[in-house]
C-alpha cells in the first residue's frame, strides 16, 4: 500500500517550489521534535533517555500528564510536562505512538 | 553594481587570506567522531510532494539540524546544501571539560559523513560570499575557486564573531591571551596556560555583557577550572570578571558553587565590564579594579557575524539579524531565514536550543514549498548540563512557546528551572543528552 502511494505521487511529478503540498505535515511532529535531542530522532536509538518510539500513546500521554500534575521541583521532565497545553502533550504521545 | 562587484572582490581576498582550506587542530587524531547513525547507508527518503533547494550557511548545531530535518521531512526532491569552512564540527558543548582533561578534544569532533552519505546533503567547504536573495544564488569562495550555488531558500546559521576590548587589537595579542569560546585551537592554547599555572596561582576570566552564547558557559568554565586547580596547582584562586550586575544564567547552582563548593577559590566581580587588557602583565583593567592573572581568559562581546551585515541582514543590536520566530526569515529580507546565535529572539544562544530552530525553520520552508503557512504556534526548548566539579553537573531547562501579541517566543508559565542539586547523576546524564542531542544533529 505504502509502495503504491509512493509510486503515485513519484508518477503526478513536481515542478520547482511552487508544487501544492500533497500532504500536510504529520500531526504532533514538529511538537514532538523537541523530545528528540534527549530521546532521539523519531524517539529512537540506543544510549538515549528512555526510547519513546512504538510506545502506546496512552502511556507516554499518561506519563506526562501525572509528571505536570506532581509539579515536582528539581525534575528536569517536570519542566518539559509543563511546557505544553495537555492537547499538545495527546499530539507529542500519538506522533511516538506511531513512530516504528 | 560596482559597489557589489567591489564587495565581492574583497571578500574574495579576505577569504583567502584567511587560508582556506581551513585548518585543522594541531593535536587532533581525528578519533571519535560521527557518534550516531552506524554505517552510512543512504536513507530511502520519499518523494513527499515536496520540492525545493535550500542552501545552508554554517554547519554547527543549527545548520546541521535544518540540514538534516528539510531532507528527512522533505524527503527526496528537497535538495539541500551547506556552506562550511571547517572540515568538520567541534562542539562548542562540553568544551570547557577539555581544558580540565576531562574529555577529549576528539570526543567532541563531528563529521559531516552521515549528513552526506545517509542523508544526500551536498557540504562544499567554504566561505559564503555574497548573496543575490531575489535571484536565488548564492557566491562561495572554495578552495578551487568560487562557486554559485542556486537556491529558493537561503538558511543562515554561521554562529558569533567577537569584539575585543582595548589592548586585543593585533593577531599577537590574541594568540597570547584566547577566548576559547569557539572550541578549537584557542580551547587548547587555554589548556596549556591553565598547565602552566604555577601552585598558588591566578586564573583570571571575564564574562561579557549579555547576549552571549551559552549563557551558563562562564561561570562553568570558572567551575570546571577551579576544581581542576583544587587538585593540580592547590592555593590558586579563580577570579569571575563580569560584565553583567549579576550571574547571567542558572544563578542559584553557581551561587552556590561559589561560594560554597569552591569557598576560598571562586571570586565573583560583578559589573567589571573589560575597560583595557595589558598583555604584557597579564592585567585586565576595569571599573572594579585591575586583575593581574598568571593565566588569564578574556570572552569578547558577542556580535553578529559579518556575512550578516554583508547580506544586509544585520538589523538587531550587536550586528545580530532580526527574525520572524515562526519561520526565521530575516524581518530585513525575504527568502533569508537566521537560526541558531546569528538570530537575535528572546530565546539563548545555546546549542540544543539552535537545534530546535533548526527544525522550527525546515518545517516552515517545507510548508511554503507546498504553499503553506508556517505552524501557526511553535514550541522551543532549551536545555543544557553544567559541570560544577570534574564529577557532577546541574542543569538549566525551560520550554517557549510562541506569543501571538508580542510575536516572540516566551517561556511558557512554570515551564522553566534549574537543578536543586548539582550531583553525579546530572553529570551522567550530562553525558547521555550530549550523545543523544549530537546524533540528533549530525547522525
Amino acid at each position: 500500500m505504502k509502495k503504491i502511494l509512493v509510486v503515485t505521487l513519484a508518477a503526478l511529478g513536481t515542478t520547482g517550489a511552487l508544487a501544492q503540498q500533497t500532504q500536510a505535515p504529520p500531526p504532533g511532529r514538529l511538537l514532538a521534535s523537541n523530545c528528540f535531542q534527549c530521546h532521539g530522532t523519531d524517539g529512537k536509538g540506543s544510549g538515549t533517555f528512555e526510547s519513546l518510539a512504538g510506545k502506546s500513546s496512552s502511556e507516554i500521554y499518561n506519563e506526562l500528564r501525572e509528571m505536570k500534575a506532581e509539579n515536582k521541583r528539581g525534575e528536569i521532565m517536570t519542566i518539559h510536562a509543563v511546557g505544553y497545553t495537555d492537547a499538545q502533550l495527546r499530539a507529542i504521545a500519538d506522533y511516538f505512538a506511531r513512530q516504528r | 553594481m560596482t559597489q557589489r562587484r567591489e564587495f565581492l572582490a574583497r571578500l574574495a581576498a579576505a577569504a583567502i587570506a584567511a587560508g582556506l582550506p581551513a585548518h585543522g587542530l594541531a593535536d587532533s587524531d581525528r578519533g571519535g567522531t560521527t557518534a550516531g547513525r552506524t554505517g552510512s547507508t543512504p536513507l530511502a527518503l520519499p518523494n513527499t510532494g515536496l520540492a525545493g533547494r535550500v542552501v545552508v550557511v554554517g554547519g554547527g548545531m543549527a545548520g546541521a539540524s535544518v540540514a538534516k530535518f528539510l531532507r528527512l521531512w522533505g524527503g527526496a526532491n528537497v535538495k539541500v546544501t551547506i556552506v562550511e569552512r571547517q572540515p568538520r564540527y567541534i562542539s562548542n558543548i562540553l568544551s570547557n571539560l577539555v581544558l580540565t582533561d576531562t574529555v577529549t578534544m576528539a570526543s567532541l569532533q563531528f563529521e559531516y559523513a552521515t549528513l552526506k552519505s545517509a542523508y544526500g546533503i551536498e557540504v562544499v567547504q567554504g566561505t559564503a560570499l555574497a548573496a543575490d536573495p531575489a535571484g536565488g544564488r548564492l557566491t562561495v569562495a572554495t578552495a578551487t575557486g568560487p562557486r554559485n550555488l542556486d537556491f529558493d531558500r537561503l538558511v543562515v546559521a554561521p554562529g558569533i564573531d567577537f569584539e575585543y576590548p582595548a589592548g586585543l587589537e593585533t593577531p599577537a595579542a590574541r594568540a597570547a591571551i584566547v577566548h576559547a569560546w569557539q572550541a578549537g585551537p584557542e580551547t587548547l592554547t587555554l589548556r596549556s596556560q591553565i598547565r602552566a599555572m604555577p601552585v598558588g596561582g591566578v586564573f583570571v576570566m571575564t564574562v561579557p555583557a549579555t547576549p552571549f552564547r551559552c549563557p551558563p558557559g562562564p561561570y562553568e568554565r570558572a567551575c570546571v577550572v577551579a576544581d581542576w586547580l583544587k587538585r593540580n596547582r592547590p592555593g590558586s584562586k579563580v577570579i569571575v570578571l563580569d560584565a553583567n550586575p549579576a550571574i547571567a544564567a542558572e544563578r542559584t547552582s553557581f551561587e552556590r558553587a561559589f561560594s560554597v563548593t569552591h569557598a576560598g577559590i571562586i571570586q565573583y566581580v560583578p559589573n567589571a565590564p573589560v575597560d583595557f587588557v595589558d598583555v604584557g602583565t597579564r592585567t585586565i583593567h576595569t571599573p572594579m579594579g585591575a586583575f593581574r592573572g598568571d593565566a588569564v581568559n578574556v570572552i569578547p562581546t558577542n556580535i553578529g557575524p559579518a556575512l550578516l551585515r554583508d547580506l544586509g541582514i544585520a538589523n538587531a543590536p550587536r550586528g545580530f539579524a532580526a527574525v520572524n520566530v515562526l519561520d526565521y526569515q530575516s524581518t530585513a529580507t525575504d527568502r533569508i531565514h537566521v537560526i541558531g546565535d546569528s538570530s537575535s529572539t528572546t530565546q539563548p544562544k545555546a546549542g540544543h536550543i539552535g537545534n530546535q530552530e533548526g527544525k522550527v525553520c525546515a518545517d516552515a520552508i517545507l510548508r511554503a514549498f507546498g504553499g503553506g503557512l508556517p505552524d501557526p504556534s511553535p514550541v522551543t526548548n532549551s536545555s543544557c548540563y553544567s559541570p560544577i566539579t570534574l564529577s557532577t553537573a546541574s542543569w538549566l531547562s525551560a520550554v517557549f512557546a510562541y506569543d501571538p501579541l508580542t510575536k516572540t517566543m516566551q517561556i511558557v508559565p512554570g515551564a522553566s528551572g534549574e537543578a536543586t542539586r548539582a550531583n553525579s547523576e546530572h553529570f551522567k546524564d550530562m553525558q547521555v543528552w550530549f550523545g543523544t542531542l549530537m546524533r540528533d544533529t549530525f547522525a
